[in-house]
């Protein structure tokens, strides 16, 4: 019996440490504001489908080149964003299933920006030791809500140099030195 | 003659009875210790059935874990097998590497397997989705950097 409940014991530990390190948010209690908002977007990127886009980009070209570097070590890319016709078409509780997960062990809130215009953006990494094993981006507005959750080794550097070239006016972003906020814990 | 001899073994004996207990003697009761068949130990081969098991248990609940977070897979048209004729030359390509023009590509397509085809479109599909959410997440990195920038104007002025 002992030897019967150490194969259990080994048998269930991959499985268990492997879903206990992924840094993906699950965002699926949000789902319900679709029905309330005029655009969504919803994305949903494994590590397969990662995989099959990277064999789509041209390594000729040099902004997609960089693109597929960039996503080359990542293993999913999930984006959720609402936006809304009328205010106050999300509670406070749909935000805090988001913020409870992103206050696990491991993740810490590298930027917390609010403005009457631009309403508050969080950006939350997950460091695994001094590397950053996931990036999470909380958006919220009067009339949107946008969770960006990127699972995987994130390179800021890579990522601060695709601005300019995804739609978006350059604006030297350089990634930013670790300061952790001890607020949020 | 008494007959105390066949209830308490006491008196005289018949020699008839002695004779006949001296025949059925042998086959008096004699109590023996239990000892059970020796059996073959099939426990190591239990625990490794049941090992092999639990794991075939947990990779299949891992695969259905797993392939319940992925997302449903997407309608793809299949192409048309026959080689089409050759378009009209496209104007030279102007959108960006996230941003990719819709007009169709003017090379020949090579008949194909249908699997090669869905996966090419499953691909496409993906790339288009990879584009969206990194153009939000940099959009929203924006947004942060935009907030964050007048402190490093002013350490800049500072500097100069």
């Amino acid at each position: 019996m002992k030897l019967l409940s150490i194969a259990l014991l080994l048998m269930l530990t991959p499985v268990l440490s492997a879903k206990a390190q992924d840094s993906r948010i699950q965002m699926s209690s949000l789902d319900h504001l679709a029905a309330k908002a005029s655009q969504t977007v919803d994305v949903n990127l494994d590590e397969r489908l990662m995989r099959l886009a990277a064999r789509v980009f041209d390594d000729k070209d040099t902004d997609e080149r960089e693109v597929k570097k960039l996503v080359a070590g990542l293993k999913g890319i999930y984006v959720k964003s609402f936006e809304f016709d009328t205010e106050g078409q999300y509670t406070p509780g749909d935000l805090e299933t988001i913020r409870t997960q992103l206050r696990g062990p491991g993740w810490t809130r590298l930027v917390n920006v609010t403005s009457k215009k631009d309403g508050m953006v969080e950006v939350y990494l997950l460091f695994n030791g001094d590397a950053v094993n996931g990036l999470a981006v909380l958006h919220t507005d009067d009339k949107e809500l946008t969770v960006v959750n990127i699972v995987g080794p994130v390179d800021l550097d890579k990522l601060a140099k695709l601005e300019g070239q995804l739609g978006v006016p350059d604006l030297g972003i350089e990634p930013q030195k670790k300061t952790k906020n001890d607020d949020e814990k | 003659m008494k007959d105390d001899y066949l209830w308490d073994k006491t008196g005289q004996p018949d020699p008839e009875i002695q004779k006949l207990e001296e025949i059925l003697g042998t086959l008096r009761y004699e109590p023996r210790p239990f000892v059970l068949p020796r059996r073959r130990n099939y426990f190591p081969l239990l625990a490794i059935a049941a090992s092999i098991l639990l794991a075939i248990i947990a990779g299949s609940i891992w695969l259905r874990v797993r392939s319940g977070d992925e997302v449903p897979p997407q309608d793809a048209k299949l192409e048309s097998p026959t080689p089409k004729p050759l378009e009209a030359p496209q104007p030279p390509r102007t959108g960006s590497a996230l941003n990719p023009p819709l007009h169709a590509s003017n090379r020949i397509h090579k008949p194909r397997s249908a699997p090669s085809v869905v996966n090419d479109e499953e691909a496409l599909a993906a790339k288009e989705q990879l584009m969206l959410a990194l153009r939000i997440t940099t959009e929203k990195l924006s947004m942060v950097h935009r907030k964050t920038q007048p402190n490093q104007i002013k350490n800049q002025h500072r500097i100069g």
